[in-house]
């Protein structure tokens, strides 16, 4: 993998433990300017802990995350103002109004897009003057997506942004984001277990697994070429694919790979292969397995 | 049947898109429009709504959106006017012939080939059930 000076997200060899259980090792992940990346991983597979490693919010144990190319541990004001962030749930400021809180966050920032925050709140029906821990979760975490978006970061991290809201909030949300993304060319790393979500508006995905990003592709990319192979043993050892994603046990007979459109077509016309293309969740499923 | 009209301007609705499916978004989108233009729905000098519109109203990331327009227009279903965005193509409305609709269900007809061929059918018996489905018993 090729270092990139000043890529927003970089991490190198990052490992993280709890109490002896290994959760990340030797973490390899880069990250873009401008891309939006899907973090998808199972429960547990460690993908809030990545974030907060990343973000410095936790020790780690072993390697190196840079931001911006500067040190998580160190970084300067400026960065910091570039980056945001929307915890998976946030138990801060419950004390104050949501007046409150954003005035607060408003002298932090050197930006701040007062307009933004003010047709959002009433777009998404947020009360200014209720104490926050009187909010239902659904509504604190969109007043964070909002307090997110307000300083118009150029690195926007979310982790399981969309967890509390229904159908419609999330759509509003997507909106956002897509707005945000056309205007301002923002860097957007979140993680979700909600794929419909992801398929629309993620560049690339990230597979989070046993402690490793195992995967990282653009989604329209991994779509097109990845299918499921099943066939006996012996044939299964001749095909030639172009990246093998996961391969089952031997005698299960059936192999996760990606194969170029001229390669597919061949391996359709045979009668001892058995190909599926897959959807989203297939790929999540049998990548994770 | 219809009279040639003043070109007109397409709005976002004239896509939607699935999740779930193994068809990316971007493809969903291509094949949306050619069947339109195979249909007849939408004719030459019509302008297509703008990748912002598009991906604002689907909830779509708009790289999605202008990958697909790029690859319709390298396909020369739409065309790029200056200024102008995205139009559908002059030759557009003469090519709604029957070999380019037909052409429209080459993949699934491939599907099923590729299905009967596992399933060991030969390919009468196989016509033979699709005219009947075709005549609707």
């Amino acid at each position: 993998m090729q270092a990139q000076l000043n890529a927003p997200v970089q991490i190198q060899g990052l490992s993280k433990s709890f109490s002896g259980q290994s959760v990340l090792k030797n973490l390899d992940w880069q990250i873009a300017p401008g891309s939006i990346v899907g973090l998808l991983g199972r429960n547990g597979a460690g993908k809030s802990t990545l974030i907060e490693c990343l973000l410095g919010l936790r020790d780690i144990d072993g390697g190196t995350t840079s931001l911006y190319g500067e040190n998580t541990a160190q970084l300067s004001a400026d960065t910091k103002a570039k980056i945001a962030y929307v915890p998976q749930r946030s138990d801060l400021f419950e004390w104050l109004t949501a007046r409150q809180m954003l005035a607060y966050f408003q002298q932090l920032y050197p930006r701040w897009n007062e307009a933004k925050v003010q047709s959002l709140m009433q777009a998404w029906d947020l009360p200014f003057d209720k104490v926050i821990n009187k909010l239902s979760i659904g509504q604190k975490q969109r007043l964070s997506i909002i307090r997110a978006l307000a300083h118009e970061p150029e690195l926007l991290i979310l982790d399981e942004p969309v967890s509390s809201l229904d159908p419609a909030g999330r759509r509003d949300f997507l909106r956002e984001l897509i707005d945000s993304v056309i205007d301002k060319q923002t860097t957007i790393v979140f993680s979700t277990h909600i794929l419909s979500d992801l398929e629309r508006v993620a560049m690339d995905v990230a597979f989070l697994h046993e402690g490793h990003i195992v995967h990282q592709q653009s989604l329209d990319d991994m779509m097109d070429n990845t299918v499921r192979v099943s066939a006996g043993y012996t044939v299964l050892q001749q095909l030639q694919p172009q990246k093998i994603l996961r391969r089952f046990a031997q005698g299960d007979g059936r192999l996760l790979a990606q194969f170029s459109a001229e390669q597919l077509q061949a391996l359709q016309s045979r009668t001892d292969v058995r190909i599926d293309k897959l959807s989203l969740e297939d790929i999540f499923i049998e990548m994770t397995r | 049947m219809n009279a040639p009209a003043s070109p007109r301007q397409l709005g976002a609705e004239i896509f939607q898109v699935t999740t779930g499916s193994s068809e990316p978004i971007y493809r969903q989108l291509i094949e949306q429009l050619r069947r339109l233009q195979a249909g007849g729905q939408i004719a030459e000098g019509d302008a297509m709504p703008s990748v912002r519109d598009v991906a604002s109203e689907l909830g779509v990331n708009p790289m999605t959106v202008s990958k697909a327009y790029s690859m319709l227009e390298a396909e020369g279903l739409l065309v790029r006017r200056r200024g102008l965005g995205m139009a559908v193509a002059a030759q557009a409305s003469g090519n709604s012939d029957i070999e380019s609709r037909l052409e429209l269900l080459r993949p699934s007809l491939e599907r099923i080939a590729l299905e009967a061929s596992q399933l060991e059918l030969d390919a009468k018996s196989v016509i033979t059930l699709l005219t009947s489905i075709l005549k609707g018993k």
